[in-house]
């Protein structure tokens, strides 16, 4: 672990506080002169878990799948649009698997300092198929990891 | 996202009253129209968008569970609306059994992600037998909620 921060990685989603937290993450690589990543995981365990619940038709998986990864392609321009405002250079990653683990091997591989993340709700039901899957790369992270609150604030700044 | 994420007492419908598969996904679109303020054309391309989809295969799952969905634009976000049957329905599901919980879940197209997830979550949710029972149970929109969150 380095500080101040070497290497920080970023988890996008698509979510409105995963859009906090990437902007959050470019003005904090900034200010400490970090690299940055990106990352947006195509969630193929979902995918395949929905096929074999009988959820999805084989012609409905293929479509999703096309959509999941455009999906992916656009929140990874997004974020590399915002890095260029801030004239920042950034590496967007898209994997594919089950989000908490792949997000797991990344920050190994990458030998990352920091995990940002985007606000991670309360707990609301003790039933541990209900965690999201922030909660699990919080739990698992083989780094420190920052939890950014989704806050207007955050994105005035940005802005400003 | 998950269940927690979208699970709301005014789309929580205890109990369904109709009789057959088209009634049932009828009643949950309806259901949702009225909650959400859709128009009566908005209502009718939601609906024709499930029964399009479900013109592909019964998204009846066994367990006494059927999770109709689409995509469709006419909707903002991720939404579910559930549904409890005091009746048995014949949903055409794989293991023959007949449906007494019903999620119907729509997702606009650009939140494909979401709707995976979502989809996902309520699989995982309804693995549990008892859960199920228990949810079958349920006498009222309060009741289903509190199962959920405990």
């Amino acid at each position: 672990m380095a500080v101040p921060f070497k290497h920080i990685v970023v988890y996008i989603d698509g979510s409105e506080s995963s859009m906090t937290a990437i902007m959050y993450a470019i003005k904090l690589a900034k200010e400490h002169d970090s690299s940055l990543t990106a990352v947006y995981v195509i969630n193929t365990k979902a995918l395949s878990e929905l096929v074999k619940a009988g959820i999805f038709v084989a012609v409905e998986r293929d479509e999703y799948q096309k959509d999941l990864i455009l999906d992916a392609d656009r929140y990874l321009h997004h974020a590399e649009r915002l890095a260029e405002q801030k004239d920042l250079a950034i590496e967007t990653v898209k994997l594919e698997g089950t989000v908490h683990v792949v997000v797991k091997e990344l920050l190994k591989e990458k030998q990352a300092d920091l995990l940002v993340l985007g606000g991670i709700t309360d707990i609301r039901s003790r039933r541990e198929e209900l965690a999201s899957e922030t909660d699990r790369m919080m739990r698992t992270a083989p780094c420190p990891v920052l939890i950014v609150r989704d806050d207007d604030d955050i994105w005035f700044e940005f802005e400003a | 996202m998950n269940v927690l994420d979208v699970l709301d007492k005014d789309l929580v419908k205890v109990p369904l009253l109709s009789s057959d598969k088209k009634g049932i996904i009828v009643e949950l679109v309806d259901t949702l129209v009225k909650a959400k303020g859709y128009s009566a054309a908005q209502g009718e391309q939601i609906l024709d968008a499930v029964l399009a989809r479900e013109s592909l295969g019964s998204t009846g799952i066994g367990g006494g569970i059927a999770i109709p969905h689409a995509k469709i634009d006419v909707i903002e976000e991720v939404t579910m609306v559930l549904g409890i049957s005091r009746e048995s329905i014949d949903f055409d599901s794989p293991d023959g059994e007949m449906s007494r919980i019903f999620f119907l879940v729509l997702a606009p197209s650009k939140q494909a992600s979401a709707h995976v997830e979502l989809l996902a979550s309520i699989a995982r949710s309804c693995t549990s037998k008892i859960f199920r029972r228990l949810l079958e149970q349920a006498r009222d929109s309060e009741e289903v909620i509190h199962l959920f969150m405990e």
